[in-house]
């Protein structure tokens, strides 16, 4: 246990310097987007840009998307934002797929020679994941929090942050999921590149797999596969559906990808 | 009688259609020092990275003092201090924290004054240490690699190549330090291409061919297997030539004044051959490693 401490300290102090100018960052993007929210509120311009938005865009993907244009969906915007998003998921497969990049080095040569056990390899990086995850998605609500809080009248805060500890949550589980399928490929891997290039691959075709299927009905039986299609975003905001089911789904796949990196990482050879 | 540093049996790792190892069988006793010779890709590192449970053998069995490798990998490595043949540690760690994290890692505690006399002997001071790794040479690498193998003071050390990109006066610090942690009842189990180096430290060796030992030897014996080369110099002109000779002399340069042979064995058929004739110097080339090795590596039977 003692060595299994070092290693993870080890590896959290390489990273930590980067993911607290990240949390940081992303804590003060929210405070922008609820001082924002506030402006366009009293501006009054929230029906307007509803107004803007096409027939043809409102039946494709639905009321939700005018969610969007509302004073809590501009204030929740980090969290669904495709540009925060893939980022966060970017992240957190390079960060699972570190482990690969530690095979190809060799460095985990010098440290398995120790009496380390090889499942310590694999709770020091999810350890690590849901210490990124705890820590971003902490940032980002206490960024809404404090914007809310500050700028705007504690009724319309309070009823605007109800759903945001949902969608930290879903978004957080659903983070954990891709990182457990990049760090099941990473347990296999011999390069580095390779698994993470597999992982973010495998994102951006269920990303948009799921994205495509809002608008074509042949692909919704398709979009199931997709973990994005357990992360709706504008319903949890709408209040029209329940986190619940989505994070039991993605916490099952999180369970079962780590479980299995688990069990590749036994048996593999180094 | 204690079980032996490292009994492997049987060992075979295929790697697809190659067989990196084949049946490999092999005993070092404790409190030797083994050089395990090899050609590169002969399977030298595949048996090492399988003693240390790093791969997985598709048959036979490896045991450290007793421990078999792969059941028991924990407590064998918990004996084991290891130099791998490339040290590749992350550029931005100091090398400091390097020796800190390993030594963390071990079940026993590292000496802080065991650690300092190995930085000083090895010529890696503190200033040093406190750089990063990206600023290291690839002898520095090496000096910490050793340090971090030796720090513990495990009573097994496997080190594949320890001198490559040592300089001379560091790898004679190193030589030292190998007879000395001899001394204390360790076992070395050491990999490298310098013959000179096998031949000075090493008490046995073992070499693998193609996966396969193909010799296990004492360094004493192999010396006897080796030709001497001996130059007869005469104060006047021989005209007989040296009659009765064993099969092992090979005569191959005759002059007046001169006898060259390749010997292998005594020398006590030569000296009675030299019996009545004006012998003037008698020079003794000695015998190299070398000359049986390769031949070993060449696949020729010596």
């Amino acid at each position: 246990m003692k060595a299994w401490f070092a290693l993870l300290a080890h590896s959290a102090r390489r990273s930590r310097m980067f993911l607290l100018v990240t949390a940081a960052l992303l804590a003060a993007f929210q405070i922008l987007l609820a001082f924002a929210a506030k402006e366009l509120l009293e501006l009054n311009t929230f029906s307007g840009l509803a107004a803007l938005v096409p027939d043809f865009m409102r039946q494709v993907f639905g009321t939700s998307l005018l969610t969007l244009m509302s004073f809590r969906g501009m204030a929740c915007l980090g969290f669904f934002h495709i540009a925060i998003v893939a980022f966060l998921v970017g992240l957190i497969i390079s960060m699972a797929t570190e482990l690969a990049g530690e095979v190809e080095t060799r460095f985990l040569d010098v440290v398995l020679a120790h009496p380390l056990a090889r499942h310590w390899i694999i709770t020091r990086t999810i350890a690590l994941l849901v210490g990124c995850v705890v820590l971003l998605l902490g940032a980002m609500m206490l960024g809404t929090w404090a914007g809310l809080h500050w700028l705007v009248a504690s009724d319309l805060a309070r009823e605007s942050f109800a759903v945001v500890p949902q969608l930290a949550l879903n978004l957080g589980i659903l983070l954990l999921s891709w990182g457990g399928l990049a760090l099941m490929l990473a347990a296999i891997a011999r390069r580095r590149n390779i698994a993470a290039a597999t992982a973010s691959l495998l994102a951006m075709a269920s990303y948009m797999i799921d994205l495509i299927s809002q608008a074509w009905k042949p692909l919704k039986p398709v979009a199931r596969y997709s973990l994005f299609h357990y992360y709706n975003s504008l319903n949890l905001i709408t209040g029209s559906r329940q986190v619940t089911h989505d994070v039991l789904i993605l916490a099952c796949v999180a369970a079962i990808a780590f479980a299995l990196s688990y069990l590749f990482f036994q048996y593999r050879d180094l | 009688m204690p079980a032996p540093a490292i009994s492997i049996r049987g060992l075979t790792k295929r790697y697809g259609r190659l067989t990196a190892v084949r049946d490999l069988a092999l005993e070092v006793n404790q409190g030797e020092i083994f050089g395990f010779l090899g050609l590169n890709g002969a399977g030298n590192t595949t048996t090492i990275r399988i003693l240390l449970d790093l791969l997985r053998p598709n048959g036979g069995t490896a045991s450290i003092m007793g421990h078999d490798c792969q059941g028991n990998g924990l407590q064998v490595r918990a004996l084991v201090g290891y130099l791998p043949g490339e040290v590749n540690f992350y550029g931005d760690m100091t090398g400091r924290e390097v020796l800190d994290l390993l030594g963390r890692l071990q079940q026993r505690p590292v000496s802080t004054e065991y650690r300092r006399e190995l930085q000083q002997r090895l010529d890696l001071p503190e200033a040093d240490l406190r750089r990063r790794l990206r600023e290291y040479s690839t002898g520095m690498k090496r000096k910490l690699g050793l340090i971090q193998a030796f720090q513990g003071d495990p009573p097994l050390l496997i080190l594949d190549e320890p001198t490559e990109g040592l300089d001379p006066l560091i790898q004679e610090s190193f030589y030292d330090l190998l007879f000395e942690v001899r001394r204390k009842g360790r076992t070395v189990f050491m990999s490298s291409h310098v013959l000179s180096e096998v031949e000075r430290v090493c008490e046995r060796i073992g070499l693998i061919r193609t996966g396969q030992l193909a010799l296990l030897a004492v360094v004493d014996d192999l010396h006897k297997m080796a030709h001497r080369k001996v130059r007869v110099t005469f104060s006047s002109d021989v005209a007989a030539r040296p009659g009765n000779l064993p099969p092992e002399y090979e005569l191959i340069d005759l002059q007046p004044r001169s006898w060259t042979l390749r010997i292998r064995g005594t020398l006590g058929p030569l000296m009675a051959a030299l019996a009545g004739l004006p012998v003037s110097d008698v020079d003794v080339a000695e015998a190299r490693l070398e000359e049986v090795l390769i031949r070993y590596y060449r696949e020729e039977k010596p």
